[in-house]
C-alpha cells in the first residue's frame, strides 16, 4: 500500500509532524515496552533460571547446575504422569470441542427469526470464567446431590461416583472442558458458515444432491480454513489446561487429573522451587512454540 | 436448505437445545443459590427451590469479603482495559496507516504473543513482581492482563482503522490537526464501535483470568473474583448454596455486558479470532 502523495499544502503540515518512521517508532514503543517487560524479559529469565538450582525455601543462593533440572525432569515419574494427562485432555477435548462446536454452529445457522436467544446461548458459556465453570461442574457431577447423577437415576441408569476414580474424574474434567470451549469454537465456525453463499446450496438442490452430500461437498470444504484455525488455537490452549481441573478436582484423585500447568504452578508457587519450575516451564514453552509455528504457517498459507 | 430444516417446529427444538446447553449450568446454579443447605441434602434432589430465599446471598457477602473480590476484579479489569486500548490504538494506527517495512513480521509477532502460554510466564513474572515488590497489588495483574489482550485488540483495531477513509484524516490535518491529533480526533471516534468491541473483550479476558491472580495476589483483600470464590470451601465442607450465590454475583456483571453488546462481542471475536 502506498501512501497517497500529499498535496503541497498538506506536505507542510506533515513536516510539522514526525516522519513516518519516527511516528512508527513513537506509536509502537508502548507496545514493545509492555511486551518486553511482560513477555520477552521474563522468557529470557526463565531460560536462565532453568539452569540453576534455585529453591527459595532452601535459603541458599541460586547455584548454576547446567542441564541438571532437565535430567531430573526426564526421570521424574510425576512429570510423565502429568504430561500424559495433559496429552489425554488435549486428545479428547480438541476433537470433542470441534464436533460439538460444529454441531452447535450448524444448529445456530438455521434461519431463526430472532437471532439473540441463540447468540446468547453461545456467548454466555464463552464469557463464563473457566474457574467458575470448574466449580459449577464439580457441583453438577456431585455423586450424592449432583444433577448429572439425578438425571442418570431418572433414566434408570446407575449413578457414577465421579471423583473417586481416575477414569471418571478425567471424564468429568474433559466433558466440562468440551462444554466450556465448544461455544467459542461454534462462534468461529458460525462466522465461517455465514460466508458460504446460499446459491451453492440452491444449485446443489437443483442437481438433486441430498443434504448429507451438500454438507460433505460444500459445507465442509469451504469451512476447512475456519476449522483449521479453530483447531490449532484450541490445541494450544488445551496444552495449558489449568483452571478447570484445578477448581474441579484439584488434580485428584491422587494426581490422576493433574496437568503440566498445574505441576508447574505447584513447584513454583507452593514449593517455591523456581529452578525446577522454570525447567518444566521451558518444556511447556517449547511444546507450545511448536504449535504456534504450525499455526503461523497455516495462516500464511491462507494468505 | 430442505423443507424439514425450515420447519418452525424444528427451529424451536434446535433453539431449545442450544439454550439449554448454553444456559442450564448458570440456571442450575441460580436455583441452587435459592435453596437452603437442608433442602440441598434431600434425596431425591429437588429441582425447583421449595421456599426460595436470598439468605445465601447475605452469607456469601459476610463469610468472605465478596465486595472486595468484586471491587478488585472490576478495578483490575477496568485499568487493564484502558491501558490495553491506549497501547493498541497507537500500535494499530501504525500498522494500518504507516508503510511499515516489517508489517508482516510485526503482525506475526503479535499473533505469536496471543498464543503464548501464560503458565510459562508464571515463574519469571513471579520473580519480576517479587523483585519490584508488586506482589499483592493490582499492578501485578494489570500489566500481564494488558499484554494478554493486546493482540486481539490490536487486530480488531487494525481492521477498523483500515476502513476509515484517509481523506477524512487529511481534511482534519488541513484544518490544523497534527497526525496524532487526527488519530485521536478523527480516526478513533469514527472507529468507536471497534474501540468499544476491543474494550469489552479486554474486560472479559481480565475478568476471567485465574492462574496469575491465584499466584500473585494471595492477600485476601486483593483477591479477584475467580480466586476469591474458591475460598468458600473449607477442608471438608462445601457450602454449595453459598458458593452458588457468590457465583451468581460474579456472573451477573459480565452477563449484563454480554446481553447488552452481544453483536459487538461476536464481531470482535470473529475478527480477532483469539482466546479459547
Amino acid at each position: 500500500m502506498a501512501t497517497p502523495r500529499p498535496s503541497s499544502r498538506l506536505r507542510l503540515y506533515w513536516l510539522t509532524d514526525p516522519s513516518d518512521r519516527g511516528l512508527a517508532v513513537m506509536l509502537l514503543t508502548p507496545l514493545v515496552l509492555l511486551v518486553g517487560l511482560v513477555v520477552v524479559y521474563p522468557v529470557a529469565r526463565l531460560f536462565r533460571t532453568s539452569l540453576y538450582n534455585h529453591a527459595l525455601t532452601s535459603g541458599m543462593p541460586p547455584e548454576f547446575v547446567g542441564f541438571e533440572n532437565f535430567l531430573l525432569i526426564a526421570e521424574d515419574p510425576v512429570f510423565w504422569r502429568v504430561l500424559g494427562s495433559t496429552a489425554i485432555i488435549t486428545a479428547v477435548t480438541v476433537p470433542g470441542a470441534l464436533l460439538m462446536g460444529l454441531a452447535m454452529a450448524l444448529m445456530a445457522n438455521l434461519p431463526f427469526r430472532r437471532k439473540w436467544p441463540v447468540r446468547l446461548s453461545l456467548l454466555i458459556p464463552w464469557a463464563l470464567p473457566l474457574a467458575f465453570a470448574g466449580l459449577i461442574f464439580a457441583w453438577f457431577f456431585h455423586s450424592e446431590y449432583g444433577v448429572v447423577n439425578d438425571l442418570l437415576r431418572r433414566f434408570g441408569l446407575q449413578p457414577v461416583i465421579w471423583f473417586n476414580s481416575p477414569f471418571w474424574s478425567m471424564a468429568a474434567v474433559c466433558l466440562t472442558i468440551i462444554w466450556k470451549t465448544s461455544s467459542f469454537m461454534a462462534l468461529i465456525l458460525l462466522a465461517g458458515l455465514q460466508t458460504i453463499p446460499r446459491s451453492l446450496y440452491e444449485a446443489a438442490d437443483v442437481d438433486g444432491a441430498g443434504r448429507w452430500r451438500q454438507f460433505r461437498e460444500i459445507t465442509l470444504p469451504l469451512l476447512r480454513p475456519a476449522i483449521v484455525v479453530a483447531l490449532i488455537f484450541r490445541t494450544i490452549t488445551a496444552l495449558q489446561t489449568f483452571d478447570i481441573p484445578y477448581t474441579m478436582t484439584q488434580g485428584g484423585p491422587g494426581d490422576a487429573t493433574a496437568t503440566l500447568a498445574m505441576y508447574i504452578h505447584e513447584n513454583t508457587i507452593s514449593f517455591l522451587d523456581l529452578g525446577y519450575g522454570s525447567a518444566l516451564a521451558v518444556v511447556m514453552f517449547l511444546l507450545s512454540m511448536l504449535m504456534t509455528a504450525a499455526y503461523l504457517r497455516m495462516i500464511r498459507a491462507r494468505g | 436448505m430442505g423443507s424439514i430444516l425450515q420447519g418452525k417446529a424444528l427451529r424451536l427444538i434446535v433453539a431449545g437445545v442450544l439454550l439449554i446447553n448454553g444456559l442450564f449450568p448458570a440456571l442450575w446454579i441460580l436455583l441452587t443459590s435459592l435453596k437452603s443447605e437442608q433442602e440441598l441434602t434431600q434425596k431425591p434432589i429437588t429441582w425447583l427451590p421449595e421456599s426460595p430465599n436470598m439468605e445465601n446471598y447475605f452469607t456469601a457477602f459476610t463469610d468472605q469479603p465478596l465486595h472486595l473480590f468484586l471491587f478488585n476484579s472490576f478495578m483490575v479489569a477496568l485499568l487493564s482495559t484502558l491501558l490495553t486500548l491506549f497501547v493498541s490504538v497507537l500500535a494499530a494506527y501504525a500498522i494500518a496507516r504507516l508503510n511499515l517495512r516489517h508489517r508482516g513480521l510485526i503482525l506475526s509477532a503479535i499473533i505469536a504473543v496471543s498464543t503464548f502460554p501464560l503458565v510459562t510466564l508464571l515463574v519469571p513474572l513471579f520473580e519480576v513482581m517479587r523483585g519490584l515488590s508488586l506482589l499483592n497489588t493490582w499492578t501485578a495483574l494489570v500489566l500481564p492482563y494488558t499484554v494478554l489482550s493486546l493482540p486481539v485488540c490490536t487486530l480488531i483495531l487494525v481492521s477498523f482503522f483500515e476502513g476509515i477513509p484517509r481523506d477524512l484524516e487529511n481534511a482534519a490535518m488541513i484544518d490544523g490537526c497534527t497526525r496524532i491529533g487526527a488519530l485521536f480526533r478523527v480516526v478513533v471516534p469514527l472507529s468507536a464501535p471497534g474501540v468499544f468491541t476491543a474494550g469489552i473483550l479486554a474486560f472479559v479476558n481480565a475478568w476471567d483470568e485465574f492462574l496469575l491472580a491465584l499466584s500473585f495476589n494471595s492477600n485476601p483483600a486483593l483477591r479477584t473474583l475467580p480466586v476469591g470464590i474458591q475460598m468458600y470451601q473449607g477442608e471438608f465442607t462445601f457450602p454449595w448454596p453459598v458458593i452458588s450465590a457468590a457465583l451468581i454475583v460474579g456472573i451477573v456483571p459480565v452477563a449484563i455486558l454480554i446481553v447488552l453488546f452481544q453483536e459487538r462481542v461476536v464481531s470482535g471475536l470473529t475478527t480477532g479470532g483469539v482466546k479459547g
